[in-house]
Parts: C-alpha cells; sequence; structure tokens
C-alpha cells in the first residue's frame, strides 16, 4: 500500500511499527466501531509518519451541523444563525486550518508539488466516509478556477483532488461550472462582506444536461480545498440549484475548516 | 498560450550554414537577419510546448549537419524531409509520454500540438535603425544569472524596470548569442534496440528522469513535467523558460578608482606566521591569469581563522576584476558573515543573500549566498569561495556541487574551505604526488602545500587541538533511559557547573534533547534553570542559541545544529552516543573544534561517550592527533630554521 517511505508532509521517514497506534488512535475517534475496519485502512493509507499522524488536526465530533465549524455543542454556529434558505445543505470538512495545514497546502497550490495530491485525496475520503456514505452520491462537482489562474498555476488543485477522490469511492466527476468573474486572492480581500460580494455571480453554469429524469434526485458533491466564509461554495451551490432544478440535494466536503 | 515557431536559416555566404531555431517571435528574428544578412527563413511548424520545439530543433540541427554533407545546398526535397522529420518524432514523442502516464487522458486531444509550416521568407539585407535602450536596460540585470521566466519578472519588478515587451528584447539577445534560452525541463527521446525512452533532464538542477514529475498543465495546455528537486525555488516546467546570460563583459565598467577602493581591506588583526604563509599561497593562486587550475583547497583545522586567510584573496580579486561570491551552507552563518566581511573591507557593497533575504535581487561586490540561492547564478563570478563544502546540504549533492560550479565564470577560480574536506576532495585537491616533501617521520602525516592545496594544522593561538576523551559505557542509552547514573556524564557535568565554564551536550535525534534535559534535572534539581536544549525545528531556535552565547544557560542539549559556525570562550563539549551514524568523522571532528578556540582560553574537554565501539570515533580521533603532530613538526622546524 506504502509506495513511498517517506512522510510527505515533513520528509521524514516512516516506520510502520511507530505509526500503529497513531493510525489506531485516529481510526477510532473517526468512526463508530462498526465502521473502523474502512476507516483503519483509509488512514493507514496516508503516506504521513507517526509523528505528523499524531498532529493531524482533526475537526472533533461537535461541529456546527450546517458549516461543519469546530464548536462546543452540537447546532448551528454564529455564522450560520444568519443564512436562511440554504441551498447548500451542509458542510463538512476534516482538518482545522492550522500553521501544519496553512504551510502543507501552499506548498500544494502555490508551490505546485502536484504529489500532494495523493494525500489530500486520502484525506478526503476519510472526510466522505466520516460524514456520509460513500455511495450517497451521483457526482462530484469540483470549484474551478478562473481560466488565467489557471493559466498561471498550471493546475487546478481542486480537480486534481476531485479526480482521484472520484477513482477512490467510485462516482464521476463532472464539472458542471465555470468561473467567469476572476476574484483576487483570498489574502488580498478584507471583510466578509466584501467576499460574499466579489462571489456572487462568479460562476456560470457548464452547459453539460443532467439527465431530466435523474434531475430532480440528484445528489451532488461539492468539492473545494478550503472553506473560509462558505462563499464560494454557497455560490457555486446556488449556480446548481438555479439550473439542476430545486430539488438536487447538494453538499459540499474540504479538506480545511 | 505562448506558441513556438521552429524555422530554419539558410545565409546567402558561400559555404552553406542551414541551422535551426526557435522562437516565440517571428517578426523579431525576421528584423534581426535582415539587418545582418540576406537569408532565406523556412518554416518547419509551430507548437506551445517549449522542449517539444527545442528537442525538435537538435534533431534538425542533426539532420541538416548530414544532409550538407551530401550536397551543397538546402533544396525543397530535403525541406520536405525535414518537416517529415518533425511530424514523426513528434508523434513518438506523443506515443511514449501516452505510455509514460498510463491511463490519464490528455487535455485537449493529443499529449502533443504541432502544426506544419510551408511558408518560406526571403529577406534581403536592408538596414534598419533598431531602438536598443530596453536591450541595454536588461542586459546588465539579467547579466550572470540564470532565472526562470517568473523570476525574471519578479527581477525586474524589484528593480522597478518596466518592459513592454520582455518576449521580444529577450529574443534579440538571443539571437545575438548575448543570452541563452532553454525550456525549464529538457525533453529527448533516447533510442535503443530494446525500447524507446523519454528523457527528461532538469536544466536548472541538472535532476534526471527520477526526480521529475509528468503532469497535464494548463499553462501550455501539453504534455508537461516539472523538477521536484528544485521545486522550492519556483516550478522549473517544460513550458517555462530558462535564460541563462553569461557574464561576458568585465563587471569593471566603473572606473577603475572605485574599483580600487572597494578592494581596499581594512582589517585591523594580524596573521600568525603559518596563516600569512596559507593567506598568501591562495591569494597567489587567485592572482594567477593561467587557465586550468580551476580549484584551490584551504584545509584549515577548527579555530585556525578561516574567513580572515580569505581577506587577501577577495580583496585581489575585487582589484582584478570584480564581484565574489561567498557560499555557505546555512543561513545562521550567511548571516553571521556579512557584517565581518562588511566591516573587512568597508567601501565594497556586501549582500547576504537566502531565502527571505531582500537583497536576492540586488547587485553587489561581494555576496554571501545559501547554497540554494546560488543556482540562480550562471557564469557570474571571477571568484567563488565555498565554505564548509563538507557540510550537511553540500555533502554529496550533486545538484549543489554543479550549480556553485555553474556560477563561477569560463577561467574563474573556485576555492573550497574546510576543517574536514571530504575524501573526494582530499583525493583530488591534496593527494600526495611524486617528489613532495614528506614531514618527519610520520609517513602518515598529509601533504601541507601544493599547487592546489595548503593545510593549516595549527590553531592561530598556536596552542595544539584538545583531544578528545573517548569512554564506552556498557548499555548507554539504557542508563540514560532509566535515569541511573553515568560517572563520566556527570563528573563532566558537575565539574563545568562548578568552574563557571559552558558545556555542549550532543545528542543524535531530537527525542534524545527533551531525555537528557530530564536526567540531568534528576541529578541536578537545583541547577535546573540554566539547563536548555535545542534542535533544528525548535521555534525559539534563535533565542536559546542566543542565551547560551550571552552566558544565561550553561550547558545546552543540542542536536548536530550547533556543531559549526558557534564560538563560545570557555566551553566543553560532549557527545553521548558517538556511534551513531550521524556523527561521523568529519562532524565529530568539529565537535572537538568548539573547545578551546580563545587566546585566552586554549584548552577544555572534550568527551565522546559511546555505547560500543565505532569507527567514525576512533577515526575523528587520529585525525586530530596527526594534525596536532603536523603542527607540532612544523614549528620545530620552524624553530631550527630561527
Amino acid at each position: 500500500m506504502m509506495t513511498r517511505c517517506r512522510c510527505v508532509a515533513c520528509a521524514g521517514r516512516i516506520v510502520p511499527r511507530s505509526r500503529e497506534s497513531a493510525i489506531r488512535s485516529l481510526a477510532s475517534q473517526l468512526s463508530q466501531r462498526t465502521r473502523y475496519p474502512v476507516m483503519y485502512r483509509l488512514v493507514a493509507g496516508l503516506a504521513l509518519c507517526a509523528s505528523c499522524l499524531e498532529q493531524l488536526p482533526v475537526i472533533g465530533a461537535a461541529t456546527c451541523r450546517q458549516c461543519g465549524r469546530e464548536q462546543a455543542a452540537e447546532g448551528l454556529c454564529q455564522d450560520c444563525h444568519k443564512w436562511t434558505g440554504e441551498t447548500l445543505q451542509s458542510n463538512r470538512s476534516l482538518l482545522r486550518y492550522n500553521e501544519w495545514g496553512k504551510n502543507l497546502l501552499s506548498t500544494y497550490k502555490y508551490r505546485g508539488e502536484e504529489r500532494l495530491a495523493a494525500l489530500y485525496a486520502e484525506l478526503l475520503a476519510i472526510a466522505v466516509h466520516r460524514y456520509h456514505h460513500a455511495a450517497a452520491f451521483d457526482c462530484i462537482v469540483p470549484v474551478p478556477l478562473h481560466e488565467q489562474r489557471l493559466r498561471e498555476r498550471g493546475f487546478n488543485q481542486v480537480e486534481l483532488l476531485a479526480g482521484r477522490l472520484g477513482a477512490r469511492i467510485g462516482v464521476p466527476v463532472r464539472p458542471l461550472l465555470h468561473r467567469t468573474k476572476r476574484t483576487a486572492k483570498l489574502s488580498q480581500q478584507s471583510g466578509r462582506t466584501a467576499r460574499e460580494e466579489s462571489m456572487d455571480g462568479a460562476f456560470s453554469w457548464a452547459g453539460e444536461h443532467l439527465g431530466q429524469a435523474q434531475a430532480d434526485s440528484h445528489r451532488i458533491l461539492l468539492l473545494d480545498d478550503i472553506y473560509t466564509t462558505g462563499s464560494t461554495l454557497r455560490s457555486c451551490a446556488k449556480t446548481i440549484r438555479e439550473h439542476a432544478g430545486s430539488m438536487c440535494h447538494i453538499c459540499s466536503v474540504t479538506i480545511y475548516r | 498560450m505562448r506558441e513556438y515557431l521552429l524555422y530554419v536559416k539558410v545565409g546567402s555566404e558561400s559555404v552553406q550554414s542551414a541551422r535551426a531555431y526557435v522562437t516565440p517571435c517571428f517578426s523579431v528574428d525576421q528584423s534581426f537577419w535582415q539587418e545582418r544578412e540576406g537569408c532565406q527563413l523556412h518554416v518547419i511548424g509551430r507548437s506551445p510546448s517549449l522542449a517539444l520545439a527545442f528537442s525538435l530543433r537538435e534533431m534538425v540541427n542533426v539532420q541538416l549537419q548530414r544532409q550538407q554533407a551530401v550536397s551543397r545546398s538546402l533544396n525543397e526535397e530535403g525541406l520536405a524531409e525535414l518537416r517529415k522529420l518533425a511530424v514523426s518524432s513528434v508523434w513518438e514523442t506523443a506515443a511514449l509520454y501516452g505510455r509514460e502516464m498510463a491511463g490519464e487522458q490528455p487535455l485537449p486531444c493529443d499529449w502533443f500540438r504541432w502544426e506544419t509550416g510551408d511558408s518560406s521568407v526571403v529577406l534581403d539585407r536592408c538596414d534598419r535603425a533598431n531602438d536598443e535602450t530596453a536591450e541595454a536596460l536588461m542586459g546588465p540585470l539579467l547579466e550572470g544569472r540564470g532565472l526562470l521566466w517568473e523570476e525574471i519578472e519578479t527581477l525586474l519588478m524589484h528593480r522597478a524596470v518596466a518592459l513592454p515587451d520582455m518576449t521580444a528584447v529577450l529574443q534579440r539577445m538571443v539571437l545575438a548569442e548575448r543570452a541563452e534560452w532553454r525550456p525549464g525541463i529538457r525533453l529527448s527521446v533516447k533510442k535503443s534496440w530494446w525500447k524507446h525512452r523519454l528523457e527528461l533532464v532538469c536544466d536548472r538542477c541538472g535532476s534526471q528522469r527520477k526526480d521529475i514529475e509528468l503532469t497535464q498543465c494548463h499553462t501550455c495546455g501539453q504534455g508537461c513535467a516539472y523538477c521536484t528537486a528544485c521545486l522550492g525555488m519556483g516550478r522549473s516546467k517544460c513550458c517555462t523558460p530558462y535564460v541563462l546570460v553569461p557574464c561576458r563583459s568585465p563587471y569593471a565598467k566603473r572606473d577603475s578608482k572605485a574599483m580600487h577602493r572597494a578592494s581596499r581591506l581594512c582589517w585591523t588583526g594580524s596573521y600568525s606566521r603559518d596563516q600569512a604563509v596559507a593567506a598568501e599561497q591562495a591569494r597567489r593562486y587567485v592572482a594567477n591569469p593561467r587557465p586550468g587550475r580551476r580549484e584551490f583547497l584551504i584545509w584549515a583545522v577548527c579555530g585556525a581563522g578561516k574567513t580572515e586567510l580569505l581577506f587577501p584573496s577577495v580583496s585581489e580579486s575585487l582589484g582584478a576584476s570584480g564581484r565574489v561570491l561567498i557560499a555557505t551552507p546555512r543561513k545562521d552563518v550567511v548571516l553571521e558573515l556579512a557584517p565581518r566581511l562588511q566591516r573587512a573591507f568597508p567601501h565594497a557593497r556586501v549582500i547576504a543573500v537566502h531565502g527571505s533575504s531582500q537583497e536576492k535581487w540586488e547587485d553587489a561586490d561581494i555576496t554571501i549566498a545559501t547554497t540554494h540561492q546560488v543556482m540562480r547564478y550562471y557564469q557570474r563570478f571571477p571568484l567563488v569561495v565555498l565554505d564548509e563544502a563538507d557540510a550537511f546540504p553540500y555533502h554529496n549533492n550533486s545538484i549543489l556541487y554543479r550549480a556553485v560550479s555553474r556560477a563561477v565564470q569560463p577561467g574563474g577560480k573556485l576555492l573550497y574551505l574546510s576543517a574536514t574536506p571530504p575524501r573526494y576532495l582530499q583525493k583530488s585537491l591534496a593527494a600526495k604526488r611524486r617528489g613532495a616533501v614528506q614531514y618527519g617521520a610520520g609517513r602518515s602525516l598529509p601533504l601541507v602545500s601544493s599547487s592546489t592545496h595548503v593545510l593549516l594544522p595549527g590553531r592561530y593561538h598556536g596552542i595544539a587541538l584538545p583531544v578528545p576523551c573517548v569512554v564506552t559505557v556498557q548499555g548507554l542509552h539504557k542508563r540514560l533511559k532509566a535515569g541511573r547514573p553515568i560517572a563520566p556524564l556527570i563528573g563532566l557535568v558537575r565539574e563545568s557547573l562548578r568552574s563557571e565554564r559552558q558545556l555542549f551536550l550532543f545528542v543524535p535525534r531530537i527525542d534524545d534533547v527533551e531525555m537528557v534535559l530530564a536526567y540531568l534535572t534528576k541529578f541536578f534539581p537545583s541547577e535546573a534553570s540554566r539547563f536548555g536544549g535545542v534542535h533544528a525545528a525548535d521555534p525559539l531556535r534563535e533565542d536559546k542559541v542566543l542565551s547560551f552565547r550571552e552566558k544565561r544557560c550553561r550547558v545546552m542539549v543540542t542536536t548536530t545544529i550547533l556543531e559549526r559556525g558557534v564560538t563560545i570562550a570557555g566551553s566543553d563539549a560532549a557527545v553521548i552516543g558517538a556511534e551513531v551514524a550521524v556523527f561521523d568523522e568529519a562532524s565529530l571532528v568539529q565537535i572537538a573544534g568548539r573547545v578551546g578556540r580563545s587566546a585566552d582560553d586554549p584548552a577544555g574537554t572534550v568527551l565522546f561517550l559511546q555505547a560500543e565501539r565505532a569507527a567514525a570515533v576512533r577515526a575523528a580521533v587520529k585525525q586530530i592527533r596527526r594534525m596536532n603532530q603536523l603542527a607540532k613538526v612544523l614549528r620545530s622546524r620552524e624553530e631550527g630554521q630561527a
């Protein structure tokens, strides 16, 4: 299962024996007893060393029912109280966005270390298994990049993950969206409202028609790397809802929250 | 999406000189050739993939030479043959690429897009006034650098230079042979009777196939690849132009007076006799205009004053022609060296170049850089000094060796500086040759000097290096873990605390730092506040090292990060677990070299604790003994002469 014997995050040596306890505790934290074997195998497939596995900032059991934020009790968080008539059914994320995650994600996205896609796809598979059933979706829709950004970067980080995740859980990937607006980088925008406004109408329908028969029962999994304010994913969900009919069921999964 | 056009130029000279060129903007090429000569340009084809265009150019050039051997002119038939060759090799490359990418689908419809051209242009010579201000602006900026396209953009931004059309300016420089541009990753098809293979080489760091990842690239829309070995310095890809501009003109465009001022050495210290001899020898090597001797080794034991030895050589080089590069493996050392050199050369411009440096894109007389940053220089410096050639990133790292030797100008000099040169340097530069003078009875003593090296076996204060005391402790690591007493260690710590000295405690692994700290606290509970521990990943690393320097912390438990570049007067050193592989001969000699560096306190204790006997420990002790012996022999000879 392990192709490389180096940790992809810290380049340290992977010693299977020392990893074992970390894998077990993480797998039991992530699943109930009945689904433990599946989770164990998924966690064991991560190309991380023991110390990286131990400090993996996994989001705890109590989260906001809407956006997946970690909090003390179940229920809605402060921000989600504001949203009514939500098109995005729910968001779930696996990891907290801490310093470790920031460095790793920027190595992947900005440095262009595409080999990390394998790790992130595994993490997403864990997230899907933790919060949903694998067969709960008809298709995966990755959040698209603007054409110009895509040309600068050379690859769409989410699309790479979607392809690998789709193959992992057996769900087809469909690029249903286009990005029409070129928004500034997240780090260069200030404020939640500015973000909401800039994302408004940033996406358009890519024209692929879903079969009319399935349209009302369509269950769509939106995929992104990080959920910050949620405006990107909400904007995507709105566009899909407008074109695919009001009955489709849209959930999202991200790596970081 | 940029497109690259491959064309063949047939000159009008009597001897046929057809050559293939790749260009991103054909109009620039046309006007360039028109200014020079009348000629014909035959378009072979175009592709968005830079690497593919270059691999075809190689092939076309080979084919052209073959054709020229048969007939003296390139006719229609020959051209058609070239175009056919291009199409077939594109097809072949795409097939091989597809095989390597097994299972993945190409982005548009095929891995490589190639449009065969059929146009020919006949150009008559005509003079046109060309605006050369842009080139005059770019030339000096890029001179002596090897940069990826994005890096050039950053450089221009930092220097506040705005150019309307950078591609055209660069292409003119390339045609005038003042620059070279290549794909970041070179692509070629290696043919063999067994199996054709795709060969990929990173042109920036020289990595081979195993470090290169194939990828679907949205920048060029073609089959592409990137290098993972030098990823930290920006992505080197098949479609990223990599521009190399050698430093042709001497740097001394400034008046000679300014050069003279910059090279003035204001250093008030003085050399010991041995130091003076060694420094003079290094200076002579640098001053020697004869080509051929490219490398020189200064082998000086720890605490011999290596940095000061460099001053005459640096001054010589600054006075003669210009820029000097000093490359060292660690950022800490860069930051420490820069002010020292600035003090010695107050009229020269000294910059410190490392990953997070603000001065990365500046131009200076003396550049002090970490090893990775050296990758961005190309034939820039007449003198390159490589400090600590045996230290961690350099040692056995062919990428960095390549980078350093590329930074030297043709005919320039490379100076290695080391206390423990690796075997391969010793063999190539400090080997015994026939007819060399042997010292004393000890046949085993190394040679003190030759035309390619100089050895300084003694410290500047003239007192011998402290010889480590090796103690084998049965079950050392178990005792440590269980907190059972280890007599030599406890004795050393107690003695060191009592006499108000400082102590380095080296441990092999990061986890051991905590363990040894706990062990010490158990035996010396009242002194716990004076113990400290540090390792490479420690966020408070700089503060802790500073507190040790300021004597707030008396005993520092550390991994090998403090093994070099740290000078603390009145200190002792001990290694716990010297048999572990991280402590090789060089590193143990360096650790022993921490002790007794100042003239006020030239003695000290070095203790190597090992759980079992180890070859590296014995070799390190032997090396220190040999150096002491050699220093003694030299001294007695000197006294005899006097």
